[in-house]
């Protein structure tokens, strides 16, 4: 047996490397669906939110509207205002008790992650909304788009951009609060760490080597995002056509936005 | 009245009934009755407050009038599906309100695609015709944020000359403007009086008001005050507080 610390580390990773690697990936592949699921959900329900009914709508459709406005505000409300580990506990035994669903921990995992993280993308989305000036959306309507169109069109490709920041966070924060999922047994790396831990009782090393895990892959993640905003800001410069024959008349010009 | 108006339309395209605003007690229209003939050049003025912007809006229906009628062709604007108003009544705003996400030639393609259901090629073809209208074809690659406001507010009514309207709102279009760009837009608003479209413009260019308009109204506290034409009304108005409103913009 291994006698320091660094001698148990390297034990433990050569011994248990299979158990740590699957961990981390299903860790991984939770926070990716999750965030992409919540993402996806975040957006339907601002897009609902956000709905005014035109004029004329019946009182079937406005009794309805404010039913659903309800119903998502009640959503939000509640994934946000109780911890995940409790949502996973209530989903899981609920499901299994009074539905009689057996579901599968990793099925059990994305679903909880998408549906909470969807309750706080929900709110990033409104907010990346609300940050774009009214005059577009009153442009949009002028010129006779739907509230879909204008959405999908117009305010969402803005708004998306400007959170996209807040979602990349949502995203690192998946990644590091999926690890509450071990309490309904789902095998992402906390709960691998836990099981490699227990056969030699060394919790210390055990979990510095998860703690590292996890930090690369926050750290990785970060960057790579950071490196996709700034992707995806755009280019500042634009070419202006100066005839319509000669693309030697082609100017370019740059001017800061 | 006796004093006759300006040509008095047979067909009018656009009727204002008895138009009444309000946000909560404030009452901003207080019933407004205008009719404007096809082909028409209307200009509104007035003092700031007067409701201006809101008779604009009420026509196009971004506000919902509490009381009377907008009459498009002689059909209730309430009655018409939405896309149908907005593609036959265009608007151009005061702060161009641009798609930001968009360049100039997908701002004017946008609305032809979703709303006319046009194809690409096609609605890509009237934006290069009205982008180059406005003298915009040259800048058509460039966002929003790269363009000068008269640059901005020449491909906004390219954008809602896409949708080939048949009148046009425009609120105050040259009042975000410095003043040397005033003149580009104005000399663009005016090709499109010559082209026949139906115009209906609120502004606080008394020069451009005179020699463009084929009418000029006066609004002041959410009512028509004075409806007539240019030579007489800025010469000889006939309402005090037309006489007074003139006189503070004429001082500047
Ligand atoms: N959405 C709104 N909610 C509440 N009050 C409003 C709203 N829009 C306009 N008002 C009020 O209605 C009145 C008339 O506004 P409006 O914008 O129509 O005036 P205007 O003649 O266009 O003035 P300006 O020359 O300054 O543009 C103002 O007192 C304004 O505060
Ligand atoms: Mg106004």
């Amino acid at each position: 047996m291994p006698t320091s610390f660094f001698g148990w580390i390297t034990f433990l990773i050569q011994k248990y490397w299979p158990l740590f690697l699957s961990g981390a990936a299903n860790t991984l592949l939770i926070a990716v669906v999750g965030t992409a699921a919540g993402f996806a959900i975040g957006l339907l329900v601002a897009i609902v939110r956000t709905l005014n009914l035109r004029r004329g709508a019946s009182l079937v459709k406005r009794a309805a509207l404010a039913l659903t406005r309800g119903l998502l505000t009640a959503y939000i409300e509640i994934f946000r205002g109780t911890p995940m580990i409790v949502q996973a506990m209530v989903a899981y035994y609920g499901a299994s008790q009074y539905l009689g669903l057996n579901i599968p921990a990793m099925s059990a995992a994305f679903l909880v992650v998408s549906v909470n993280t969807g309750a706080y993308m929900a709110e990033i989305v409104r907010g990346g909304i609300l940050s774009i000036d009214r005059g577009q959306t009153e442009a949009a309507i002028a010129v006779g788009m739907s509230h879909w169109q204008m959405m999908t069109g117009v305010i969402l490709p803005q708004a998306i951009r400007n959170i996209l920041p807040s979602v990349a966070n949502e995203f690192v924060v998946n990644i590091k609060d999926s690890s509450v999922l071990n309490v309904i047994s789902v095998t992402e790396v906390f709960f691998m760490s836990k099981s490699a831990a227990g056969t030699y009782y060394k919790y210390f090393e055990v979990f510095f080597i998860t703690a590292v895990i996890y930090f690369i892959l926050t750290f990785t993640f970060t960057r790579l995002l950071r490196l996709l905003e700034s992707k995806l800001s755009g280019s500042a410069s634009y070419t202006v056509y100066g005839s319509q024959t000669d693309h030697r008349a082609e100017i370019e010009l740059r001017r800061e936005p | 009245m006796s004093t006759p108006r300006a040509v008095q339309p047979a067909q009018p395209i656009l009727r204002v009934e008895g138009l009444v605003k309000r946000f909560g007690d404030n009452s901003v229209l207080t019933g407004i009755d205008l009719t404007v003939a096809a082909g028409q050049a209307v200009c509104i003025i007035g003092p700031s407050g007067s409701g201006k912007s809101t008779l604009l809006r009420c026509i196009n229906l971004l506000e919902l009038p509490d009381e009377g009628r907008v009459l498009f062709q002689g059909q209730d604007v309430l009655g018409l599906p939405p896309g149908l108003l907005h593609a036959r009544v265009g608007m151009v705003f005061q702060q161009f309100n641009l798609f930001n996400n968009l360049s100039a030639l997908n701002n004017c393609v946008a609305g032809q695609v979703k709303v006319l259901r046009r194809s690409r090629a096609d609605s890509v073809r009237r934006a290069m015709l009205y982008l180059d209208r406005v003298g915009m074809l040259p800048y058509r690659d460039a966002r929003p944020a790269q363009l000068s406001g008269g640059q901005k507010q020449r491909v906004a009514i390219a954008r809602a000359l896409c949708m080939e309207p048949q009148v046009l709102l425009f609120d105050e279009p040259t009042s975000a403007l410095d003043p040397e760009m005033v003149d580009e837009v104005l000399s663009v608003i005016r090709t499109l009086k010559d082209s026949g479209l139906t115009l209906l413009i609120v502004t606080h260019e008394m020069a451009f008001a005179r020699d463009a308009a084929d009418r000029v109204v006066f609004m002041d506290a959410g009512r028509v005050v004075e409806d007539d034409v240019p030579s007489r009304l800025f010469t000889a108005p006939r309402n005090p507080r037309t006489r007074a409103f003139l006189a503070r913009m004429m001082r500047g």
